[in-house]
């Protein structure tokens, strides 16, 4: 009964009648685009364009194949819901076809791929603010764009499975890729399919990526950790603790990376930040020996910013672990000494002014009562 | 009548009271506590904007990166002044007591801790009379222990914080989060306690500059420091006992 109660609910029942409207309102929009001139169909397109072997020459002397798999396509996320050729060719509306005025293929991809804004305007908007724009404004033509990522004719879904996302970062950023695979994040996702450690954009952002070598993206990097590493659910599920960034916020490190955060977080500092200690995109979980944080390691890793560090050192690293008996004894009793035997002598001290305050007022008035 | 005569005239008529002073404090001591003041201040001036780097007054302060450096640089060249003021009065003390040409009067003895009693006592009105000290009243003597232990700790977290690489190469390395602590609570010991202890009986209970001028009124050393009166003027230093001048 309950449940039944559930699916009559009035959110859901106003939400579904507005996607309704939503479909029958604007499907004839589209219905509507091209009336005085007769659609193309996708049949008649492919009538040519399934001819194996079917290219053309461009200017500068490539071969630009115009074969179709009409199995991939049909199977594509766009032909699913009935977008066909013109969508993405309306200069197309017949035969013979305009001549194609492109020196390179990739040139024409450039041209092509506008298209795309067509429907993903905000995705679009957001790629003119990624490091990949600033790179083909300087002339990186090989940047990527749509396509490249998601496919021309045969585009799915990104995201399945989940590994496809970095697997298709992995197309260009081969090195990185490889370390990421071997990683504990990477190998999770690779092998077990899992849902919850990060692929590529989960830190980087999706379409509009930024430069991960800036001061900015350094200072605030420790964040990027903490959205997973802080959250205790989640962390819980896998035996990790999720103070690790509570107490490295309030560490000699973590204060100093919070100040620049706060006040300059343009500015480069060198205090360390999660992955300099970590690693980036090779991190390994700390009881894996070959981790830059396991107790073989550690020391080296210490050594990258304090050079002149001896065998001791490590044991100055309090980051992670709150003050206790058995790990750091030294913190432990000086703070024991802190927090009661000092405030307990200000207290009698305290109390002791008092005292006299109130000795040195009675004697006073005493003295001048008549 | 001459502006002499009317002074000698009061004086013969006991309306200019002519007091003794007593030396208290050498020149060498005035200016040690004075450098020892001006560190301290210059320290916890510097110290503070640092241990409390997250809060916002602090952050106005250290607008720039420069100026955290600026002022750690402050910090350090006061401490390397108050560590060479701290070791030449130790040193000093140290050889003065060693030729017998300072008492030992500022050392602790089991005395202290009945006179604290006594102290107390007379706070709580168990005691009628307020105890007798001699050149050292329990509170100066608290006030100076306090100072002792306090810069030691200070001077040996600040090495420890400023050259951490160096001291772990021989002691263990929880020693530098531990030395962090310390120094950072002791500071706040140290200011609390001279805000609340060493003002009051300072400023408030009376204003005692003789760190300062380096001498005591009669009045003052026949009231608050009776026993060391009588060694030096073998008068009985008892004050008045509320009776008026």
């Amino acid at each position: 009964m309950t449940r039944i109660r559930r699916y009559l609910s009035p959110t859901l029942i106003i939400s579904s009648a507005l996607l309704l409207a939503s479909f029958i309102l604007v499907s004839p929009a589209f219905a509507d685009d091209g009336p005085q001139q007769p659609r193309l169909q996708e049949s008649e397109c492919l009538t040519c364009h399934s001819q194996p072997g079917l290219q053309v020459e461009l200017a500068n002397g490539e071969e630009l194949p115009l074969t179709i798999d009409t199995e991939r396509l049909s199977g594509s996320v766009h032909e699913r819901i009935g977008i066909s050729c013109d969508s993405c060719h309306p200069d197309i509306s017949g035969y013979p076809h305009p001549k194609l005025e492109y020196e390179t293929r990739r040139e024409l991809s450039r041209a092509f791929y506008l298209t795309c804004r067509t429907c993903h305007a905000s995705n679009y908007i957001d790629s003119l603010d990624s490091i990949h724009a600033d790179i083909a404004a300087a002339g990186q033509m090989e940047s990527p764009i749509c396509t490249d990522c998601h496919g021309a004719h045969y585009t799915q879904y990104p995201n399945e499975p989940r590994a496809l996302i970095s697997e298709t970062c992995g197309q260009c950023h081969t090195e990185i890729f490889a370390a990421y695979k071997s990683s504990v994040h990477g190998s999770a996702l690779i092998e077990q399919n899992n849902p919850d450690v990060p692929v590529c954009t989960d830190c980087h952002g999706v379409h509009n990526i930024q430069d991960p070598r800036t001061a900015l993206f350094r200072t605030e990097s420790p964040e990027l950790c903490a959205s997973c590493h802080a959250d205790p659910v989640l962390m819980a599920k896998y035996g990790y603790n999720s103070d690790v960034y509570s107490l490295y916020s309030i560490s000699w490190h973590g204060v100093d990376v919070g100040v620049y955060k706060a006040n300059w977080p343009t500015i480069w500092h060198d205090s360390a930040v999660c992955t300099d200690c970590h690693g980036v995109h090779n991190i390994l979980p700390p009881d894996n020996p070959a981790s830059s944080v396991s107790p073989q390691n550690l020391l080296a890793t210490c050594r990258k910013c304090h050079p002149d560090a001896g065998p001791n050192w490590t044991g100055a690293w309090t980051g992670h672990n709150e003050i206790s008996l058995q790990r750091t004894p030294l913190v432990y009793y000086t703070n024991i000494f802190y927090s009661s035997f000092v405030p307990f002598m200000l207290l009698l001290a305290g109390g002791y002014v008092l005292l006299r305050i109130i000795r040195a007022t009675v004697d006073r008035v005493r003295r001048n009562l008549p | 009548m001459s502006a002499n005569e009317t002074t000698l005239k009061q004086a013969r008529d006991g309306h200019v009271r002519t007091e003794r002073t007593f030396v208290r404090f050498s020149l060498g001591q005035r200016w040690e506590h004075a450098l020892f003041l001006l560190t301290f201040s210059v320290l916890l001036l510097t110290g503070l904007p640092q241990k409390y780097r997250a809060a916002a007054w602090s952050q106005y302060i250290l607008a720039t990166p420069q100026r955290l450096e600026t002022i750690q640089k402050i910090h350090h060249i006061a401490a390397v002044l108050l560590i060479t003021i701290a070791l030449y009065h130790v040193v000093r003390s140290m050889v003065r007591l060693f030729q017998r040409r300072l008492s030992g009067e500022m050392l602790p003895v089991p005395q202290d801790l009945r006179d604290g009693v006594k102290m107390l006592r007379w706070l709580l009105f168990i005691d009628r009379k307020k105890p007798s000290f001699g050149k050292f009243t329990f509170e100066q003597k608290f006030t100076y222990w306090f100072f002792i232990f306090g810069t030691v700790i200070m001077i040996l977290s600040g090495l420890l914080i400023w050259f951490p690489v160096l001291f772990t190469r021989v002691l263990p390395g929880g020693i530098i989060p531990a030395a962090k602590l310390a120094h950072s609570a002791e500071a706040i010991a140290a200011a609390i306690f001279v805000v609340m202890w060493h003002s009051y009986h300072v400023h408030i209970e009376r204003l005692n500059l003789s760190i300062f001028t380096g001498r005591l009124s009669e009045r003052e050393m026949r009231e608050y420091h009776e026993r060391e009166y009588e060694r030096l003027t073998g008068e009985p230093g008892s004050p008045t006992d509320g009776e008026p001048e």
